[in-house]
């Protein structure tokens, strides 16, 4: 058989889904021996050149990792689509926004604001902010434009697979490089992982879901053997896909939800507010009034992987 | 907890509304129905701008 032409990218993203393929270890000489890697940013020298010079549908597997949030991204994601014939949203950005689309919750003004302006670590009394064409003795330079709205990757370009997690786990990583190889993938959609929610596979011990005070995880020292949420620590396995190997609760820390919604859920956040309001025991307006304090950032933390995969997609513009 | 969230997001409190009604307020029914009607037609169409020509 020939080997498969592999090409890794990374956008808006820290890194860690990249490292996460070297973390397969020893296995990646198998992947190395199945496949020639064509393009990867954080490990090969190759250039976005060798890409466009590339015949389209030359790559066979395409792993995008991160979000789509400036020029520079969209206009890759569009070239490795048209240069691949599988394309795979690799990892938690990639597949609903992760953790960089926290940043739909401002605009591009505002974080240009506090990043150049605000910011205490700043010596800019001008206020120059980045342009994306500037003048120099030298001729025009040019930078990528930075885009309101971080965007998933099939908000961009058209995907076959979906592999969550931030950064998705090596045993998930593996179980992706051998459907690859023993040619055995999932019909195109699919999502690479469980289809149940993670608290259909949490081993802890479940009795009563009913809480009356909510405790941020360093508030408590909660017991390994038992439900956390029941513990009253927010944790997003009602709203959250499994097949991540419960990794944070097997080490007493609650689910953040990267995985994203389960199969049938649209919108993660608003699943798990009311997951949260069904188990909550409140006698009155003022037991109501504290959970409301006490969950201090409930969007930040609802959507803390999915603002750009929810329904709202961002904080609305007030525009017309 | 909802309208905490959905202000976070950008959403106006106003087109958000829990009240109990019980069966037998028919009348009290239909005034809030007109009023929340009142309220949503003041505030407008809800564009959702949705992130288009990138938000």
């Amino acid at each position: 058989m020939a080997k498969l032409k592999l090409g890794l990218y990374w956008a808006a993203s820290c890194g860690g889904c990249d490292v996460a393929v070297l973390d397969v270890n020893e296995k990646i000489l198998d992947v190395a021996e199945m496949a020639d890697i064509v393009f990867w940013p954080i490990a090969l020298d190759f250039k976005y050149h060798h890409v466009e010079a590339m015949p389209d549908k030359d790559i066979d597997i395409c792993l995008f990792n991160g979000a789509v949030r400036s020029s520079e991204q969209e206009s890759i994601a569009k070239l490795l689509r048209a240069k691949s014939k599988t394309m795979v949203a690799f990892g938690s950005c990639a597949c609903f926004g992760g953790i960089p689309a926290l940043a739909n919750f401002a605009t591009r003004a505002d974080i240009m604001e506090r990043a150049y302006i605000e910011a205490p670590s700043n010596d800019n009394p001008d206020k120059v902010l980045p342009q994306i064409k500037t003048q120099v003795a030298e001729g025009e330079l040019e930078l990528p434009e930075l885009y309101d709205t971080v965007l998933t990757l099939a908000q961009v370009v058209d995907v076959e697979y979906f592999v969550p997690g931030c950064p998705p786990p090596v045993p998930l990583i593996l179980k992706v490089v051998e459907a690859i190889a023993t040619n055995n993938l999932p019909p195109p959609g699919a999502v690479i992982a469980s289809d149940k929610t993670l608290c259909d596979e949490c081993d802890r011990k479940k009795e009563e879901k009913k809480i009356s005070k909510i405790y941020r995880p360093h508030e408590i020292d909660p017991d390994p053997e038992r439900c956390l949420l029941e513990q009253g620590i927010l944790c997003m396995g009602p709203a959250t896909r499994g097949g991540c190997g419960a990794l944070c609760i097997n080490v007493n820390m609650p689910c953040r939800g990267c995985f994203g919604p389960p199969a049938g859920v649209i919108d993660q956040g608003a699943k798990m507010v009311s997951a949260v309001a069904s188990i909550y025991q409140a006698n009155g307006e003022e037991d109501i009034a504290q959970m409301v304090r006490d969950i201090v950032d409930p969007a930040g933390t609802f959507y803390r992987f999915g603002l750009s995969d929810s329904m709202l997609k961002r904080k609305r513009l007030q525009r017309r | 907890m909802l309208t905490k969230m959905l202000a976070q997001l950008g959403i106006e409190e106003e087109r958000v509304r829990l009240d109990w009604v019980s069966a037998s307020e028919g009348e009290r029914f239909a005034s809030i129905v007109n009023e929340m009607t009142e309220q949503i037609r003041e505030l407008g169409p809800f564009n959702r701008n949705n992130g288009g020509d990138h938000g």
